[in-house]
């Protein structure tokens, strides 16, 4: 389905021209989890790359890059065996599919230097394809700003603030994950839902949210839910 | 049951005395007259390694009963030297404080008896008390280690720890006696569950007496199970009788429902003052925490003279105060002390002072608002009379009518010595994961021994082998993939035996242990403001979009996250919950019985057109209440006998009551609120499923209403309850309910899945409700029978609620034993006021409250006068749809609700058909099937909406996407979901338009 432009949504991933972009794997979710004494079971590394293949079976035609806009993994700081592992799987899947893998840095991405370099990879703090400006949106330095104020910037697309919405139907509540349609400055905004697939993210109507991006009056936003496929469902006032 | 046995004639005094060391004896004998009738009955078996069950009043000296025969052998020992370092007996109570009391009153009679040894038989004897909780010192622990202590008092928590601990472990290993005390405390909660595992592992440390100490509780019997296990034997001595009991039932006005608000309240507080100023100190019980405040503040502001000491003086002394959970532990100790000093004239709690620490003299008790249970009422009203032949005085007032009944029914119980029973849980998973684990810990063990030792606990005694090994292998970790099992496992598991993993587990079963899981209040917001708090069960009763009043506001609630409720400002709208409501006792179902009995009774007695003389003398007989009680009761049962129908034993009564456009459907359900809990969430799913129609639910002891915007058919929805599917039903209901979910917190808690404590960091009990949620539907992935849910399904349904009495209750409608009556009213009947008020009860003040029942009252009067003459109320017995809705499924594995409403939508389908020459049912049943192919293929609702327009006879306005969408599944291969008179007509309208 196209959100906007030239934009396609498939599934969690989005898609322009032969670009696909993937936001918020929070790899070593469960685990951080775990460490914390909560001792949730592991899905997270099996449900990701079925997912990851569900996108992939859906995209026609070949894929020139593949961008990932932030918070690869979960936990600040160090690096555990099996997020390490696992990134590196991420990785190897990815590159299978495509040659050139961008990785936008996120809150979470201090020390992904390593993991990096291990496989070859470029790391941006944003990139920018034709008329639409790709950010992990987590804070707006003066780099950024410039590049966003720029006037062939149409669109701009983040990550980080996992956005979902909670749809109800009598006593029943279910939260799911979805992409949102707005804007920032003048600029049409897309915010795209997280590849964590252990929580549904931030409920956007109900939640304080944290982006820069989303310091303003959502109302008038647009929500895509993704489910088995992806629904258009209004505006946020709407959803009440 | 042969094993547990009464204990029918006490032993004489000589008996006991010729076992008594010469030292004890001149003690003794110093001390008291003779034996008194407890001691007669248990010291003789204690001597004897009986194991024992003691039922005895507060102030019979149950201490000295249980300890005399254990202080007379351990100075035989000292005496001969023979004493040795080592524990013989362990006390447990559930209380540090009660622990701290025993403490005292073991210590004094041990130095009389050690200066009588050294005085006057040249003996030296030491006798060690020590006591270990959680307040106890590293420093204190390790003396003990080093030195041990010959009696040992602690708690269940402490006491797992020491059985987990390997150098304390060797103090137990030739333990003579076990005490128990505030045993019917322990045993209905899960706390006793982990007590009951805890003796078994003592118990396969070293053969010992079991000694329990009881207040009043049924059936003594299984208490005395819980006590010694599956299969020892136990003797009960039962002497609740030897004190007498003085209770009435005082009404403060003569007539309940006429008085105004504030004669009745005045006279309350004249009442409650008479009683306190004609006795030395009063304790009142007042059930909630704000009601002790409510009280306290009144008494002190309307008599300052009576209840403030030097008033005039800077230091002015409270001859009054307030002790309750939520007051802080100094405060608390403050009071207690007072009390014991005979310094105060009244205490006033919440429930907190029921159990047995010493508040020193007592000589009255006062209940305001009913004690929900006789064992409760006893067990408070205990408290007075200190002395074995003081009797125990107890006051309950009343304000309202069905308070009246039910408090008239408690004392007619009380009279009669009819005990509600006790529920005590049974095979609590997580307890046993958490005890599993502290035993692997201590030893490796077989598999098999280790089930046997299980079994042993009378709360295990029917544990399912499937459910045990699903436990030892969720501790072992079985549940994750090989490569992420170290993270899980805390035992290992291989060849058939179990042990300890890792280095961690020792610290982290000692700094997790427990069953009370972590409450706070929740914060309650709007937006990102906090308005107030409230505590997190009540958090666990409310839906989305409930309307509550909190701190004089009134606010709707959103949805909560972790600890903290969304809401949004609702003032002007009604409430639909109180607030107090997590804080009401649940009346017992024994009781609720009672009731429904003398219900019944009167109902006859007004079919017989008996005279008003007749009854109240048949009321004064029954219930030993009097003329003024009596007077309200009749009253009360006329009004309801006149007006509607009186609901009782053989019948529920349903009454639909129409309140401006808004359905009410009160269900007259005298069940208690555990069994009316069940009853009215699966009714409520059987309307959301059956009629699609949101309905919203207030319980009550008494009953339930179901309210809704829109006419719905409750009583076709309650024939589909069934007695043998009610727990599947709830099952499914309950599965995404905020309350399992907050009980499955606790039981991940206690079997350690969420570690409260890890790594020296404590978790917040909002972090521990995020996490449970994650964890909650991880864990359904796993299985749906995954130890730990399948736990908090059962604490749901059988310890918060009471699935089994509602069973019951089905069984009886089944049975046709109970028969249910519909009724429409255009006023709540008497009966119902409290129901159809439940909602009302916090917005409006009290006054107001008052009021509004006396509004009413009066219109109803009015309507009786009307209807004199006219025949009866219109009533629909006979409407009972004779249609069996629920097509009885052949094996209950096999149920499913899906399969009866699919086939209760065929039968529709199949009617519907029959008359398609019918416009309106033609375009009935295109609608019915387009729905059902939308639900199945997940069709875009924009699409399903455009078709609806299609078969509803529109023809503009169509959009391409649509004509194209319609145009593809028309050509092709068309899916059989799609059917035929749905393709034909699609055919047709795709040319028009």
């Amino acid at each position: 389905m196209k959100i906007t432009g030239k934009i396609d949504i498939i599934d969690l991933a989005l898609k322009i021209d032969n670009i696909l972009i993937f936001a918020d794997f929070h790899v070593g979710y469960e685990e951080a989890l775990n460490k914390q004494g909560i001792l949730v079971p592991r899905f997270q590394f099996q449900d990701t790359m079925d997912r990851l293949d569900k996108v992939f079976e859906s995209v026609k035609g070949e894929v020139g890059t593949i961008i990932i806009n932030g918070d690869l993994k979960h936990e600040f700081g160090t690096i555990s065996e099996t997020e390490w592992r696992q990134a590196l799987k991420i990785f190897d899947y990815l590159a299978e599919r495509c040659k050139n893998i961008i990785l936008i840095k996120g809150n979470h991405d201090t020390v992904l230097g390593p993991i990096a370099e291990k496989r070859n990879l470029e790391i941006a703090e944003f990139v920018v394809i034709d008329d639409v400006l790709v950010c992990h949106g987590h804070k707006i330095d003066k780099d950024l700003e410039e590049a966003i104020e720029n006037k062939n910037i149409k669109t701009i697309i983040i990550g980080h603030e996992h956005p979902a919405v909670s749809l109800r139907e009598a006593v029943r509540s279910e939260k799911v994950k979805c992409y949102l349609l707005g804007k920032y400055k003048k600029k049409t905004l897309v915010v795209q839902p997280s590849f964590n697939l252990v929580t549904e993210g931030t409920d956007i109507a109900r939640e304080r949210l944290l982006s820069p991006f989303l310091k303003q009056d959502l109302s008038n936003f647009n929500v895509f839910v993704v489910s088995d496929k992806v629904y258009e469902f209004g505006m946020i006032k709407d959803l009440e | 049951m042969n094993r547990i046995r009464y204990k029918q004639k006490e032993n004489s005094q000589s008996e006991l005395v010729e076992n008594l060391n010469p030292i004890v004896k001149e003690w003794f004998f110093s001390k008291f007259k003779e034996f008194a009738l407890p001691q007669l009955f248990s010291v003789k078996e204690i001597h004897n390694r009986n194991n024992v069950l003691v039922s005895a009043p507060t102030g019979s000296g149950k201490t000295l009963t249980a300890f005399l025969s254990i202080l007379n052998e351990l100075i035989n020992l000292a005496e001969a030297d023979n004493l040795q370092d080592r524990i013989y007996c362990v006390y447990i109570s559930p209380l540090k404080a009660l622990n701290n009391d025993i403490q005292v009153n073991l210590k004094e009679p041990l130095e009389e008896m050690k200066k009588i040894a050294k005085e006057k038989f040249g003996k030296d004897i030491d006798i060690r008390v020590a006591v270990r909780t959680g307040d106890t010192t590293p420093s204190e622990k390790t003396k003990m280690l080093k030195k041990s202590p010959h009696i040992l008092i602690t708690t269940p928590e402490s006491l797992a720890i020491v059985l987990s601990s390997i150098k304390f472990r060797e103090h137990l290993t030739q333990l003579w006696w076990v005490v128990i005390d505030e045993i019917h405390a322990l045993a209905e909660n899960k706390r006793g569950v982990h007590l009951s595992l805890s003796l078994e592992r003592l118990n396969h440390l070293s053969e010992f007496t079991r000694i329990g100490l009881s207040a009043t509780v049924a059936p003594l019997e299984e208490i005395a199970q819980f006590l010694v296990g599956s299969d020892r034997k136990c003797k009960i001595v039962d002497i609740q009788h030897m004190k007498d009991t003085d209770i009435k039932v005082l009404s403060p006005v003569k007539n309940m429902i006429k008085a105004p608000y504030e004669v009745r309240e005045n006279s309350m507080y004249e009442l409650i003052h008479k009683l306190i100023t004609e006795h030395k100190t009063t304790l009142i019980f007042t059930n909630t925490r704000a009601g002790t405040e409510r009280v306290v503040y009144n008494l002190k502001t309307r008599y300052p003279q009576h209840y403030t000491k030097n008033i005039q003086t800077e230091e002015a002394l409270s001859l009054i105060g307030a002790h309750h959970g939520s007051l802080s532990k100094k405060h608390r100790l403050k009071i207690e002390q007072q009390l014991r000093q005979g310094l105060l004239k009244c205490v006033c709690c919440s429930t907190s002072l029921e159990l047995g620490i010493d508040i020193g003299y007592i000589d009255l008790v006062i209940l305001l608002g009913s004690p929900k249970s006789v064992a409760r009422a006893l067990q408070r009203v205990g408290r007075s009379g200190h002395k074995l032949h003081e009797i125990s005085k107890g006051r309950i007032i009343v304000m309202e009518r069905d308070d009246l009944v039910e408090c008239s029914l408690i004392l007619k119980s009380a009279i009669e010595k009819k005990i509600d029973k006790v529920h005590i849980p049974k095979n609590c998973l997580d307890v046993l994961a958490q005890q599993i684990f502290g035993m692997a810990i201590a030893n490796v063990w077989h598999l098999d021994e280790l089930y046997d030792v299980v079994r042993k606990s009378y709360c295990y005694k029917d544990l399912n082998k499937k459910d045990f090994d699903n436990v030892v292998d969720y501790l072992a970790g079985k549940f994750a993939q090989l490569a992420d099992r170290h993270v899980y496992a805390k035992i290992w598991k291989l060849g058939g035996r179990i042990g300890k993993k890792g280095r961690m587990s020792r610290v982290l079963y000692m700094t997790n242990i427990g069953t009370i899981p972590d409450q706070t209040a929740a914060l309650v917001k709007v937006g990102d403001e906090v308005v107030g708090t409230v505590d997190d069960g009540f958090l666990e009763s409310l839906k989305a979009n409930d309307v509550f009043v909190l701190g004089g506001n009134v606010y709707q609630f959103r949805y909560s996250r972790g600890n903290v409720a969304q809401a949004v400002g609702a003032s002007g709208k009604l409430p639909t919950v109180p607030s107090w409501v997590s804080e009401m006792l649940p009346l017992s179902f024994d009781l609720s019985q009672s009731i429904s009995k003398f219900r019944q009774y009167m109902e006859e007695k007004f079919k017989k057109k008996m005279s008003k003389k007749e009854i109240m003398s048949f009321i004064y007989n029954y219930l030993y209440v009097d003329e003024n009680a009596g007077n309200s009761i009749y009253e009360y049962f006329k009004e309801q006998y006149n007006y509607a129908k009186i609901p009782h034993f053989k019948r529920i009564l349903v009454e639909n009551y129409n309140e401006e456009g808004k359905m009410h459907y009160i269900f007259h359900s005298l069940y208690g609120r555990r069994v009316n809990d069940v009853l009215s969430r699966a009714l409520a799913y059987a309307i959301l499923r059956q009629q699609k129609k949101d309905a919203r639910i207030s319980i009550t002891d008494n009953g339930f209403t179901i309210t809704c915007n829109a006419k719905i058919q409750p009583m076709r929805a309650f024939s589909l309850l069934k007695s043998d599917e009610l727990r599947q039903v709830m099952e499914i209901a309950l599965d995404r309910s905020q309350v399992l979910l907050r009980r499955f917190r606790h039981c991940a808690g206690r079997a350690l899945m969420i570690l409260r404590n890890y790594k020296g960091q404590k978790k917040s009990v909002g972090k521990q409700q995020v996490s449970s949620m994650i964890l909650m539907s991880a864990v359904k992935r796993i299985s749906r029978n995954f130890p730990i849910l399948k736990e908090a399904r059962r604490e749901v349904l059988e310890d918060l609620m009471d699935i089994e009495h509602a069973q019951f209750v089905l069984k009886q409608i089944e049975e046709g034993n109970i028969r249910i009556e519909e009724i429409d009213t255009t006023l709540p009947s008497p009966f119902a006021f409290n129901l159809a008020l439940h909602g009302y009860n916090d917005i409006l003040k009290m006054e107001d409250k008052v009021e509004f029942i006396r509004r009413l009252h009066q219109q109803i009067i009015a309507k009786i006068a009307l209807q004199k003459g006219k025949k009866g109320l219109k009533t629909k017995d006979d409407e009972i749809p004779e249609e069996e809705y629920i097509t009885r499924a052949d094996t209950l594995s096999d149920f499913s609700y899906e399969n009866i409403w699919q086939k209760q939508e065929e039968r529709k389908e199949a009617e519907l058909k029959k008359r398609m020459e019918d416009e309106e049912y033609r375009k009935q049943l295109l609608i019915m099937q387009l729905k059902r192919a939308a639900r199945k293929i997940s069709l875009d609702s924009r699409i399903e909406y455009e078709c609806q327009r299609l078969i509803l006879g529109e023809r503009e306005g169509f959009k391409k996407d649509f004509k194209d969408w319609l145009e593809g599944l028309l050509s092709g291969a068309i899916p059989p979901v799609w059917s035929d008179e749905l393709v034909k007509f699609l055919q047709k309208a795709k040319n028009e338009i």
